[in-house]
């Protein structure tokens, strides 16, 4: 087992700074979507700078069918670091 | 539900704090004022998110009522702690400047939980979806049952339901016999029998008799799943209205700047600095952009978790506002508004012979045919709970019929089997039927005619009422098929629609579109395959029974998952009354900061009136569009059906 993890910026394209994006909730949506993804172990959201930390089992997924989650659901993505960790 | 928690948790202890430095200030406890001060700050210290929110959003380039909050709170705080050192009214007044801030930051963080609890219920329906996800499986490996993770249920498997569980894959029954309710999937309440051979999907739930379902799709592949994704995405994307909201968030930053400095240069000159202050601090307290932008995007959630929850997939805001338009909706007629399968629909008999004599014969010669017409006629035998013996011999003669004994009987089916023995009676009554674009089946017994079986593809139940529903909606109807046109015109005179188009290759299809298009919006509804052209050049196009076809939810702008035609009036209803409340809270909120900022601006409003206003105007904005996840459907008034019923008849 290999597992990866990056940290991601990501930013809500379009968001005019309303409370449906500038809330928690916005950064839990992202969260359980991403948890969802098999393969994903760990899931970090933080709500205020939009930086998301994941590990992941590179076997069970790729990394741009996350990257692809995260764009489909509506946000830019930009990779801060990626590393091997176990 | 744990962030609400500890939302909550966070807007109380903030309110305690305040409340017990307002209360202390008043004591004679030494140093009471101090204490009462840092209280008090504590209090407004715990409204950290609006401040964060804040300056995120100056980040962003982006304006939000929490970024004027934390330049009103910081200049008041700041009033209040620099104020009294300068000024001769001492501590009091201190109190006083950071008292107002910390309850208008307990007002704004109440604000902010209650909106996120709102909103997070708007999207309900998807929490929904994602707890029907099945975790677990129970599977037959090596003759023992185990019960293991759904991640390592394997394609082919067999896997176990049990009355009153879920199923957790999606797959075919290879043996029982039970009753399904599918509305996670299909939002049809109305239990589906499920036996050998019928497909089953992931999250619906299993009543009555125990199922072995061979697995197909697991996890992330089924319906259910995909479902979710979709739901997911389609909230998330935005309806074009709302670069109407846009366009007033822009401007919002740059007036509130001109208006918030001007409001305090002319009331310092004319009332003095504290007035202005105050004024000031007001009108950034006041100001509700939030208003503008979120009215849409709650509603798109609302709406598309609505339909989702209908067994509707609208994928996303720009198709609500396309529906709302819909004046005409072309209907494929087969597999759509019809069956799609021939049935048995009448048996007529001669001589002294029953209905089950020519059907159990017919049954008998027909029994290991592979023709759809066979098979109708064998399966009204097993509706009819015959036992059909095996023929003696047969032999099927390609586009003729069948010639076959049982016994000592000799049975023929089909018209060219039998031409010179057809009796004027059957023939009169053959006619008729095929002049109703209906099929007519003639069964012989020893060469002498005992029946005629009426085969026809039969017109699903609520297509009537389908139809009757966009009529009362004020919406056209059209039917296009490649049927021919008697069938056509029998088919469309059942059901009542505005007019048909037949014998059209799917090309055809796709410009009857097109004509149809001039001067209307034009809603397509077919099975998403074969009519997948067709669809995609209508302006809204529907794909009904598209549960386990993933070609036809991908190819749709709606995908309706079961095969209710009813719904497709209901996503034009639904998307109408969307669309007016997205308008309407737009103007409303528009309305609302002119004047509100007006108020604030002449002095009428104080800093704390000013805040409970601007909150109360975005939660109002929030709830009416949430409230739109809640609209059920209408149904059709008895007076109604009985109209569509009447009409059928006449």
């Amino acid at each position: 087992m290999t597992v990866e993890k990056v940290i991601l910026n990501t930013a809500k394209i379009d968001c005019t700074g309303c409370k449906a994006c500038a809330s928690d909730l916005e950064a839990e949506n992202l969260r359980h979507a991403l948890a969802r993804l098999s393969g994903v172990s760990k899931v970090k959201v933080d709500e205020i700078t939009g930086k998301v930390s994941i590990e992941y089992d590179t076997q069970k997924i790729g990394f741009s069918k996350i990257t692809e989650r995260i764009e489909k659901l509506g946000y830019k993505v930009e990779i801060v670091s990626r590393e091997e960790i176990q | 539900m744990r962030e609400h928690v500890k939302g909550v948790i966070l807007v109380a202890s903030l309110g305690l704090f305040a409340l017990a430095g307002a209360l202390i200030s008043g004591t004679r406890v030494t140093y009471a004022h101090e204490i009462s001060i840092a209280l008090t700050l504590i209090a407004v210290a715990l409204g950290y998110r609006i401040y964060l929110h804040g300056i995120r959003s100056l980040r962003h380039g982006n304006v939000t009522a929490q970024l004027f909050a934390t330049i009103a709170i910081f200049i008041s705080v700041t009033a209040g702690l620099v104020l009294p050192s300068a000024s001769a009214t001492g501590t009091a007044e201190a109190v006083g400047y950071l008292t107002a801030s910390a309850i208008v930051a307990f007002i704004i963080l109440a604000g902010m939980t209650l909106e996120d609890y709102i909103i997070h219920r708007t999207r309900g329906a998807l929490e929904k979806l994602i707890k029907m996800s099945p975790t677990t499986a129970r599977i037959r490996r090596d003759s023992a049952e185990v019960e293991i993770p759904i991640d390592e249920v394997k394609m082919g498997e067999i896997v176990l339901v049990k009355p009153g569980d879920k199923i957790p894959v999606d797959g075919t029954v290879i043996s029982g016999h039970s009753t399904v309710n599918q509305a996670t999937i299909t939002g049809e309440s109305i239990p589906v029998e499920k036996t050998v051979g019928d497909r089953t999907f992931a999250g619906t739930l299993n009543e009555r008799g125990a199922l072995e379902i061979k697995v197909e799709k697991v996890a992330e592949d089924t319906t259910l799943a995909h479902l979710i994704l979709l739901v997911e995405e389609a909230q998330e994307k935005k309806a074009p209205i709302q670069n109407v909201a846009d366009r007033f968030t822009t401007y919002f930053l740059p007036i509130m700047a001109v208006l918030a400095s001007s409001v305090f240069a002319v009331s310092y000159f004319a009332l003095g600095f504290d007035v202005a202050l105050a004024r000031t601090v007001t009108v950034l307290l006041v100001a509700c952009p939030c208003a503008l932008s979120i009215a849409v995007p709650v509603a798109v959630a609302g709406t598309i978790g609505n339909a989702s929850m209908n067994g509707i997939i609208i994928k996303g805001g720009t198709h609500i506002e396309k529906l709302k338009d819909v004046n005409l909706v072309a209907f494929d007629k087969t597999g759509t508004l019809t069956i799609g399968e021939p049935r048995v629909v009448e048996v007529r008999t001669f001589d002294n012979y029953s209905e089950a004599d020519t059907v159990k014969y017919a049954a008998i010669a027909e029994k290991f045919s592979e023709h759809p017409l066979s098979k109708a006629i064998i399966a009204k035998a097993a509706e009819m709970s015959m036992k059909i013996p095996d023929p003696t011999d047969f032999k099927t003669i390609p586009g003729h019929g069948v010639d076959a004994h049982y016994g000592n009987k000799h049975i023929l089916i089909g018209t060219k089997m039998m031409e010179s023995d057809i009796s004027e009676k059957a023939s009169q009554l053959m006619n008729r039927v095929e002049s109703e674009g209906k099929i007519a089946i003639p069964v012989a017994l020893d060469k002498n005619v005992i029946g005629v079986i009426v085969v026809a593809d039969t017109v699903r139940e609520n297509s009537l009422e389908a139809i009757q529903r966009l009529k009362r909606l004020g919406v056209k109807t059209a039917m296009i098929t490649g049927d021919n046109a008697r069938t056509a015109k029998s088919i469309a005179e059942q059901i009542g629609v505005d007019e048909y188009r037949a014998e059209l290759l799917p090309e055809q299809k796709v410009a009857v579109i097109g004509e149809l298009k001039k001067g209307n919006v034009v809603a397509m509804v077919g099975d998403g395959v074969n009519d997948a052209p067709a669809l995609a050049n209508s302006d809204v196009g529907f794909a009904m029974g598209a549960a386990g076809s993933d070609v036809a939810i991908e190819t749709a702008d709606v995908a309706l998952l079961g095969d209710d035609l009813t719904k497709v009036e209901y996503a034009i209803s639904l998307s109408r009354k969307a669309f007016n409340r997205m308008k309407g809270n737009i103007v409303y909120a528009f309305i609302w900061n002119v004047v509100a900022l007006s108020l604030a601006a002449f002095g009428i409003l104080n800093p704390v009136l000013a805040v409970v206003l601007a909150e109360a105007g975005c939660i109002s904005v929030v709830i009416n569009s949430a409230l739109l996840l809640l609209s059920k459907p209408k149904p059709l008034t008895e007076r109604e059906l009985k109209v569509s019923i009447s009409e059928k008849v006449g």
